[in-house]
């Protein structure tokens, strides 16, 4: 009797999830098979941390990643990693030793910093630092900071600024850019691929071959000759603009080609021929009917363009025609790291490579996880 | 043979237009940086001391032929470009682009090409043990290395051998040639001291375009398997690598072959990269420099050309490849 109960039960159950299935929409589909896919969930976990970071850098960072707020006692130092135990015992609250710069004949007149192990400086939450602006609002609390002077858990540059903070807006400013990118192409990609793609024929015909003749000039020597039109005399914000958009104008093209092989296989459907027949206009199609019918693979698209915008912008910044120094970006934080000098001495510099790997790992995993999701016919391998 | 010939026909027919296509956009680049060849050359003038009127300006245009309308000054362009293979002059350096060029853009575009093979010797075996096996943990290592690839910075690699290699041989491995061989003529001795040094940048170069490629290579034998030709195989008895081989591999050798186009393009974009780090001295290193230092328009928009012309270039000889090989290509563009 039990087990018949549990049978029927189950059964309930299949039909439910069953039910479930065939009804649900396109994104809930995807959005379970992603679930199931556990390397894309854990490279979306790490995603969503590191946008998170980049979001509320100014909050988590304990200095002004600009010339202002850098540590003039400090320069080139090593990260300072707080302690929670040492010869002298132990302490709940973790702390750093107290920094202490001398010069006397025995130094040669030269300043040396020298570390004092008994004067311990403890690491408090919630300090307030330097003013910044977060969602409209002013504020002026820190997550983190130490008591008298200085902590730098990534060390310094060479002007004293704080690595640390600089990686975090360096992350913010990357996917910012990326943003900015992704969806200029995207606006681009949408209206050109969706022209085409709907009235096919002869016009398709021309703007495919434009769209090729875009796609085989090679990236980044391009955006080289676009990036060097920008005159030096320009803000960081007019360059910051500037290199998104030119990110945008070259990335259209694959998206766009996209939009159109959607569009072709979807203007042939029915439901296209009734909206038609009902007398809507080619805009109303295309926006009403054609266009939510692949929103998810849209987004999908997206995804995996990101992390080529990304490398687009760390590439040109690197090469030193896209965001230069006082900004932080990515690709400027990568360029600092190119000299032997910083490879052999003050490797901390390098700190920010391993969130730029991070970051685009993570991108390309998640892609990959939504495209896996997004194929219909992915499921049954 | 003649559906053969009339395919080559139009396909390069194609070629030439998107070259044109490419080239009037180059231009029009060209002329989107502030300031023209005149200008700049007398700007070079000023600087030496002799004093420089609009009229002096107005002048210089009308000795270069800059006053002409647009259009007209790109189709001049154009034929010496397509009929004398002649690029013009350098705003800034003032010699000849194609005497400036020399045999730089071969050598570029041989390490590329060759770095493109180096990849997929490696990708293909590769990508169709990865497809063909069924461990998880081999495919999802491969997969991470191959994403590594793609988002480990080419000059992080570059940066640690040219340190690994200036610590442990005393040898940085920049550069091109040798001191001795820089300027020589091209000799037996110069072509050994070209390959001793060539092959890093072929390695860096490879390295993520590998990437890349094992990516495609693995998608399309794993879209290959699924099909139901391969079960019809298997019920005949054909087994591992013979099956292998035999069916998926050759079908998934066109658009391999068809992506290769887009692979050069790629392998283009780090070349400039990875040409600053290792101190090159070749079209890449060259474009940088055009652009970063002097905005010399005429000279990078040579080398964009020349680069998206051997991209078109190499287009056209996969689809001519692709059609030797697979009748089914021939037939669909004849509109069979």
């Amino acid at each position: 009797m039990l087990a018949f109960w549990g049978k029927k039960q189950d059964k309930a159950v299949d039909q439910k999830s069953k039910e479930a299935y065939f009804t649900a929409s396109q994104s809930q589909l995807i959005w379970t098979r992603f679930k199931s896919n556990k390397t894309a969930m854990f490279a979306a976990y790490v995603l969503m941390f590191l946008v998170l970071i980049g979001l509320f850098a100014p909050f988590l960072s304990p200095y002004d990643p600009t010339i202002a707020g850098r540590d003039p006692d400090y320069q080139n130092g090593a990260p300072q990693i707080p302690k929670f135990c040492d010869e002298n015992g132990c302490s709940v609250r973790p702390f750093l030793y107290t920094l202490e710069r001398s010069r006397s004949i025995e130094t040669n007149f030269r300043w040396v910093t020298t570390e004092n192990r008994e004067k311990r400086r403890h690491l408090q939450l919630f300090v307030e630092g330097w003013e910044y602006k977060l969602f409209g609002m002013k504020f002026n609390t820190h997550l983190f900071g130490a008591d008298e002077g200085g902590i730098h858990i990534f060390g310094t540059d060479a002007a004293g600024k704080d690595i640390f903070s600089r990686t975090l807006h360096a992350i913010n400013t990357s996917l910012a850019v990326g943003t900015l990118g992704v969806f200029i192409s995207f606006v681009l990609a949408l209206i050109i691929g969706g022209v085409s793609g709907y009235f096919g024929g002869v016009f398709d015909g021309v703007m495919q071959m434009i769209t090729d003749a875009v796609r085989t000039v090679p990236s980044i020597p391009l955006f080289m000759a676009l990036a060097a039109f920008v005159p030096d005399t320009w803000s960081a914000e007019m360059r910051f603009f500037f290199i998104s958009i030119i990110l945008g104008l070259i990335g259209w093209p694959t998206l766009a080609r996209r939009v159109r092989t959607h569009l072709l296989v979807e203007r042939n459907q029915d439901y296209v021929l009734a909206a038609q027949l009902s007398g809507a206009s080619s805009s109303h199609v295309i926006r009403k009917h054609l266009l939510p019918s692949f929103t998810s693979y849209i987004i999908v698209d997206l995804v995996i363009s990101f992390p080529y915008m990304v490398l687009s912008e760390t590439a040109l910044s690197f090469i030193g025609l896209g965001l230069k120094d006082p900004v932080n970006s990515l690709g400027v934080m990568l360029q600092n790291v190119t000299s032997a000098d910083v490879l052999l001495n003050y490797q901390w510099y390098f700190i920010p490579v391993i969130f730029f790997i991070t970051l685009v790992l993570a991108f390309v995993f998640v892609g990959d996880g939504l495209r896996d999701a997004a194929d219909p016919y992915g499921g049954h391998k | 043979m003649a559906q053969f010939i009339q395919f080559a026909l139009t396909r390069a027919g194609m070629a030439i237009v998107t070259l044109l296509m490419v080239s009037l956009i180059v231009f029009s680049l060209m002329e989107m940086v502030p300031g023209n060849c005149a200008e700049r050359y007398l700007a070079f003038k000023n600087t030496q001391g002799s004093q420089i009127t609009v009229a002096d300006i107005e002048a210089e245009e009308k000795r270069l032929g800059l006053d002409r309308p647009f259009l007209v000054r790109w189709g001049s362009w154009v034929g010496n470009v397509f009929f004398k293979g002649d690029f013009g002059d350098s705003c800034i350096l003032r010699l000849n682009i194609n005497q400036l060029l020399g045999d730089k853009f071969l050598l570029s575009l041989g390490i590329c090409l060759t770095s493109l093979l180096f990849a997929y010797l490696i990708a293909i075996p590769v990508g169709i043990i990865s497809a063909a096996s069924k461990s998880a943990w081999l495919n999802g290592s491969l997969r991470f290395i191959s994403y590594l690839g793609l988002a480990m910075p080419n000059f992080l690699l570059a940066l640690m051998i040219m340190l690994f290699s200036t610590v442990m041989f005393g040898d940085s491995m920049t550069g091109l040639f040798s001191k001795e061989y820089r300027d020589a003529e091209w000799s037996f001795d110069r072509v050994k001291d070209f390959l001793s040094h060539a092959w890093l940048p072929v390695f860096i170069l490879g390295w993520s375009a590998t990437a890349f490629a094992l990516q495609t290579v693995r998608a399309l034998m794993l879209d290959e398997t699924g099909k139901l030709y391969i079960t019809a195989a298997k019920a005949r008895g054909l087994f591992g690598r013979k099956l292998l081989w035999r069916y998926p591999a050759r079908h998934a050798l066109g658009p391999i072959i068809n992506s290769l186009g887009f692979d050069l393009n790629r392998v283009f974009n780090e070349l400039p990269i990875v040409a600053v780090i290792l101190t090159l001295t070749e079209a890449g290193a060259l474009l940088l420099e055009s652009l970063a230092r002097s905005n010399d328009q005429q000279l990078a928009g040579a080398i964009i050309f020349l680069l998206t012309a051997s991209i078109v270039t190499l287009n056209f000889v996969t689809d001519i490849a692709l059609a030797i090989i697979d009748p089914r290509v021939r037939k669909s563009v004849m509109g069979g």
